[in-house]
């Protein structure tokens, strides 16, 4: 007797071209296969319930190599989906008993599906970062002129005049970055910013002011291109870093869904 | 079989590199946090300008002294940094060792 298996869910979508749709496979290398219901196409995984079942997911959660692996995995099978068609991404860990629940679960979430679909069409998901630039903010720190007084009153004016530049760099970057995601929003149909991620903050030793995701129509994708580079230009000090195409992590919020 | 081993063993000097950033970290965050309430003092104008000159050249001497520790342990400004997550880090660029 083989092990027990579950069912991990990757993405659900509207039409597949099952003839084109290449033979990929999945967080546990298992194939990836499709699950039909209510109009819906679920891209789902069996994968044992040794290592994907609830209790060992809790453990292997905790797990950053195994947890790195397998959300590499899952965003592979997903980007491969989104070249397809729209495309709704679910969450890591999206795991159903069988197949039975995984259409269950369609029907019963038909509408929301729907709704994310229809939001994500002919669109696309892009990612601005905006890095302050370190150096600009020290440079800040401008030579005060401190007059005839002692040396140990000199060197605290100085610092006063260095923590005071930088607050005054820090303020502004942070008020460049609300401009550029104002600018930006202008553009995409729905715009969030992310929290930023402290531990690439310490990594790269740049201060991370804007932490943008932005679903954009796709005829107005190169517009968006185009414009992250302008406000690049325009705005000296902070660095533009746009990545993407994304499937629509971000906007398809359907992630919530329970078994 | 595997069994633990018998003692741990302690590099010694890598013990002593990992003291001496930690003790560091929290002189480094003390001393910015003394230099703030001085340069609050000194804007509240409640110092006599000698009182204002000594502090400075007792700083300046923290700083240098600090320096000088970091060297000696080869530690950079970035290892006696700590990541507090969604606090960010304890001491910030505010300190390069060039301030």
């Amino acid at each position: 007797m083989g092990e027990q298996h579950v069912v991990w869910l990757y993405a659900v979508t509207r039409r597949l071209d099952v003839a084109r749709f290449p033979a990929t496979t999945g967080v546990a290398r298992e194939p990836v296969r499709i699950v039909e219901a209510a109009d819906l196409m679920a891209v789902v995984g069996s994968v044992g319930a040794g290592e994907f079942g609830e209790d060992a997911l809790r453990r292997n959660l905790e797990d950053l190599a195994w947890l790195e692996a397998t959300a590499r995995a899952h965003d592979a099978v997903v980007d491969i989906v989104n070249h397809f068609g729209p495309t709704v991404p679910l969450r890591l860990a999206t795991v159903y008993h069988d197949d039975d629940s995984v259409r269950a679960s369609l029907v019963a979430h038909r509408g929301e599906f729907d709704t994310a679909l229809r939001r994500v069409t002919g669109r696309t998901e892009w990612g601005v970062k905006g890095y302050a630039d370190p150096d600009s903010i020290a440079n800040h720190s401008v030579e005060e002129q401190v007059g005839d007084v002692g040396e140990g009153t000199a060197y605290l004016l100085r610092r006063r005049a260095r923590l005071s530049a930088l607050q005054a760099a820090e303020s502004e970057a942070a008020a460049k970055a609300h401009r550029i995601h104002e600018a930006l929003s202008r553009i995409a149909v729905v715009a969030k910013r992310q929290p930023v991620p402290h531990a690439e903050l310490l990594h790269k030793r740049a201060k991370i002011v804007l932490n943008g995701t932005y679903l954009v129509d796709n005829e107005r994708a190169d517009e968006f291109a185009d414009t992250v580079r302008t406000l690049d230009d325009q705005h000296p000090g902070i660095e533009l870093d746009l990545t993407g195409p994304w499937p629509p992590y971000s906007f398809a919020g359907v992630d919530q869904m329970s078994p | 079989m595997s069994q633990l081993p018998e003692r741990i063993n302690t590099d010694h000097e890598n013990v002593e590199r990992g003291l001496a950033s930690l003790v560091l970290t929290i002189i480094e965050l003390l001393r910015q946090l003394m230099e703030r309430q001085a340069l609050r003092r000194i804007e509240r104008g409640d110092l006599a300008d000698e009182q204002v000159e000594r502090m400075g050249r007792t700083f300046m001497a923290l700083e240098q002294r600090m320096n000088e520790l970091c060297d000696q342990f080869g530690l950079t400004a970035e290892d006696l940094d700590i990541d507090l997550g969604p606090l960010g880090p304890l001491l910030g660029n505010d300190f390069d060792g060039s301030g």
